[in-house]
């Protein structure tokens, strides 16, 4: 009794210690994003302060407004993790459920392309971009993530689709529902946990990206990363400014991740609680 | 009412890269009938299920449901319902929806769904269930509502894959019960796969015995228990099974362990034999095989009772107070009509 409370008090402080290790640099930013330039440079650094809105009336409204580069992060995103389900979806259950020579060497060459490391692709996509005209272009960029968020996806989609019994899509057709309507009424709805945790991570994936950004996009295709890179300069860096840019990026980040909070534990934990059909 | 529901499998042959699962087998299942395809793991009898099913294709032969060839026909195309081992019910559904699914997808009217939901669920007793999901039920009710998922929609056939295998021992003895007096009730032809010899005995009309990918023999329980076709069904079925001896047969008497035993079946064969007799069959007796009674296993209402003849197990199923104790010597003998025999080469039964 009395050992167990005070097992439950260590583990509350440790979690908190690693809360707070872990929230720091944000909550830094958070404070920093409400304090005059003045205030960010005093030191040692102060904790009262006067908290002030420019910062955030700069990167919405002023000359270095962001909104451009938030809306231009949203498109390239969305259209990736769009364009990455629809393909991964089908292609993961493909994967997992087909028999075909060479099956478990092809799963190998669809994680190989996430092995090489993304440097010493960047100039062969510049040159082919720059030959077709993708450049600064959504589209252009949006193929270049897909290459990336297409082998990621379907990997992760893949073991949910195998944590699916054989037996339950055997019952569907035999039940007359058929390939498709199968795949509707019985797979997909077992999934949605998966579906769920990997258009978070593909989402988030190409939301945090910046170093295709950078190199592939432009004035027209700017996606938040980089702008926030502007606020760094050579004579001086806005550290408010960017600690508040910063906020308006995270701020989708954090809203999915507690939209979605139960969906991703419950994602991360299947294979450890099976449906209800077996035994 | 569906008054249909034969099959004929003709010639069918099954092939797993080279392993031969099924050596060209036919089979007849006559309609309305509950036949039982019994046999060791590994013989075939489910592979044969999900040939039926549609869920397996054949390398050569073919599948007729009511004398149509149906051997191409997807699995949703040929009106039959399968309960299987696992259940594989809809984790995501209630209990209703996962016996609506197959009227939804065979586009029964909506209007008629919920009433023949709930036929199907009274039925099978788990009307009262209809809105859990199967997460939230217990095995027996698990098993219950895939039954009640392959009634719903009438189907001229329904295919039971070791239904009762996932349940406990008295549970199984129960509904093993009440799925003969469904099928009775229903009238549809079901097939009925089980590694249980009991199971098969107590619940078929007519079985066929599976070994090693061949249908070694077909009948009744009754037929089967009373004349094996050859060595191997003989030691498969009854509780516990046959004796098998081996013995040498000349002049309608065989000869084991030093003395002979007449036989009545035994016609003009002779030669090296194997002497089965049932364990009920088997009586301590003033004359008879010399054997020494190696221990005794009381069930309360009978004992049984484990002996040596020279090195061979023998069991003797006996009253409830045996006049034996461990380590005795005894004598065994048998109604000579109760020998069954069966060429020692072939393992093919002699005689009638």
């Amino acid at each position: 009794m009395n050992k167990s409370r005070i097992r439950s008090l260590a583990l509350w402080l440790l979690a908190g210690l690693l809360l707070l290790v872990w929230a720091f640099p944000v909550l830094w930013a958070l404070m920093t994003s409400f304090k005059s330039e003045r205030d960010v440079l005093a030191y040692p650094p102060t904790f009262f302060f006067t908290p002030t809105l420019d910062n955030y009336r700069a990167v919405i409204f002023g000359a270095s407004s962001i909104l451009h580069n938030l809306w231009s992060s949203m498109v390239l995103s969305s259209w990736t993790t769009l364009l990455t389900m629809l393909f991964a979806v089908p292609a993961a259950y493909a994967l997992a459920r087909l028999h075909y020579p060479g099956k478990r060497s092809s799963g190998f060459y669809v994680l190989a392309t996430q092995m090489l490391p993304p440097m010493g692709l960047i100039i062969p996509y510049y040159l082919v971009l720059q030959k077709i005209g993708g450049l600064d272009t959504y589209s252009g960029l949006t193929a270049i993530y897909l290459s990336f968020s297409l082998p990621f996806a379907i990997w992760l989609m893949v073991s949910y689709f195998e944590d699916i019994p054989y037996e339950m899509e055997e019952a569907a057709l035999l039940d007359r529902a058929g390939r498709v309507r199968t795949l509707w009424y019985v797979i997909l709805p077992q999934v949605r946990g998966g579906i769920a945790v990997t258009t978070i991570f593909v989402f988030l994936n190409a939301w945090n990206e910046f170093l295709f950004a950078v190199v592939l996009g432009g004035n027209h295709v700017r996606p938040v990363t980089v702008a926030m890179f502007n606020f760094i300069s050579v004579e001086q860096t806005q550290w408010a400014r960017l600690a508040a840019g910063a906020m308006l990026a995270m701020a989708p980040v954090i809203l999915i991740g507690l939209a979605a909070q139960r969906h991703i534990v419950k994602g991360l934990t299947v294979g450890a609680v099976k449906g209800g059909g077996r035994r | 009412m569906n008054h249909s529901g034969n099959v004929r499998i003709e010639g069918v042959v099954k092939q797993h890269g080279s392993f031969t699962a099924l050596h060209g087998l036919d089979l007849d299942i006559r309609s309305g009938e509950f036949f039982a395809l019994l046999g060791p793991s590994g013989s075939g009898k489910t592979t044969t299920l999900r040939i039926l099913a549609g869920l397996e294709s054949v390398n050569a032969g073919r599948v007729l449901l009511d004398g149509q060839d149906v051997t191409h026909k997807e699995p949703g195309e040929r009106d039959v319902a399968m309960v299987f081992q696992s259940y594989a019910l809809y984790p995501h559904m209630t209990v209703s929806e996962n016996i609506a699914f197959p009227l939804r997808m065979g586009g029964t009217p909506a209007a008629t769904i919920a009433g023949a939901v709930k036929d199907a669920a009274d039925k099978v007793g788990i009307g009262h269930l209809l809105s859990r999901r199967p997460g939230q039920l217990s095995g027996g009710q698990q098993q219950r509502c895939a039954l009640a998922r392959a009634i719903v929609r009438q189907p001229r056939l329904f295919l039971l894959d070791e239904p009762l295998s996932n349940l406990d021992a008295k549970l199984r003895l129960e509904t093993r019960a009440e799925l003969r007096k469904l099928q009775r009730a229903l009238r549809t032809t079901a097939v009925y796969v089980t590694h249980d010899q009991e199971e098969a005995m107590t619940v078929a009309d007519r079985m066929a015995v599976f070994m090693e990918g061949r249908v070694v023999q077909v009948g009744t329980p009754r037929e089967i228990f009373l004349r094996p076709a050859n060595v191997t069904v003989a030691g498969f079925i009854g509780t516990p099974p046959m004796n098998l001896l081996a013995a040498t047969l000349a002049d309608g008497t065989v000869h084991l362990a030093g003395v002979g035993m007449p036989v009545s079946s035994a016609g003009a064969a002779r030669g090296e034999v194997v002497l089965g007799v049932r364990p009920g069959d088997l009586c301590i007796a003033a004359e008879g095989i010399p054997a020494q009674v190696d221990f005794i296993e009381d069930f309360g209402d009978s004992t049984i009772l484990n002996l040596l003849v020279g090195e061979q197990r023998v069991k003797v199923k006996a009253g409830q107070a045996p006049q034996v104790s461990e380590g005795q010597q005894v004598r065994l003998g048998f109604p000579p009509s109760a020998a069954h025999l069966f060429d020692r080469q072939s393992g093919l039964r002699l005689g009638n």
